[in-house]
């Protein structure tokens, strides 16, 4: 059982990459990682909110809709629990932690829009995972993409220094690192 | 009956994000945070309530 939590784990985070695998949060992934400080901030805010939306998705689903017949409300209702989550978690920052609100406070909207929050809601119930899979897959994935916004921040900061061809700059070579990049990590796919 | 369960349900959780979203907005946005800006120039998704606040200053 530990040894299939620790592989769910590093497969949400490494192999199936929600950035570099399945193609999902990509416009965080191109807009925020220009700078390496913006890339972690979005990156925390990201984890703090899908952990979160997950928890109460999980138990919305398996609690309230599923024993009034209503599962078939899950998507409208997932939205709408994200939405309302993005802005509790904005009003609480602001009114408990002035240092952290001014590190994620800019992020925090627009997470409302990004698909791999939905994504690892929808999973979680559509794959039928039961508790601790469901924390280890909602821990993994922003995990995962956290990670790759990082990385990949770097490596955008290293390009501004480097000596690109005028048709290349800014988008053109960020999307070939991207792709590069997305190589790289399939090679971990053998790994599990 | 479950699709009036449906729709009370819709209902309240709309409710529940107008009351946040307007709490939000009514809370003060700590000292020194008033101007925070995000990064994004790379992103090209017009529709975003960001997006809007640059052009404005920039008009």
């Amino acid at each position: 059982m530990f040894g299939e939590l620790v592989g769910l784990l590093f497969t949400s985070m490494i192999v199936n990459n929600v950035v570099l695998a399945q193609f999902l949060g990509m416009c965080p992934f191109m807009g925020v990682s220009r700078k390496r400080s913006s890339a972690v901030g979005m990156g925390m805010a990201v984890v703090f909110v899908i952990v979160a939306a997950a928890l109460v998705t999980y138990g919305l689903h398996y609690l309230v809709l599923v024993p009034l017949g209503l599962d078939y409300m899950d998507l409208i209702t997932f939205i709408l629990v994200i939405a309302s989550l993005v802005q509790l978690t904005e009003m609480f920052i602001k009114k408990t932690s002035p240092g952290l609100y001014k590190s994620l406070g800019v992020y925090l909207p627009l997470i409302t829009t990004n698909c791999v929050v939905l994504n690892v809601c929808l999973v979680n119930i559509t794959n039928g995972y039961d508790f601790p899979h469901m924390l280890m897959y909602s821990i993994g994935t922003p995990l995962g993409f956290a990670l790759v916004l990082v990385i990949f921040s770097t490596i955008r900061e290293r390009l501004d220094l480097s000596d690109v061809p005028e048709f290349f700059k800014g988008n053109p070579i960020a999307l070939v690192c991207a792709a590069i990049m997305a190589m790289a990590f399939s090679a971990f796919s053998g790994v599990i | 009956m479950a699709l009036v369960y449906g729709i009370l349900f819709l209902g309240a959780l709309v409710g529940i994000y107008i009351f946040l979203y307007i709490q939000n907005k009514k809370t003060p946005v700590p000292k020194g945070c008033e101007n925070l800006k995000a990064d994004c120039e790379g992103c090209k998704i017009t529709s975003c309530s960001l997006r809007d606040k640059k052009l404005k200053e920039e008009k």
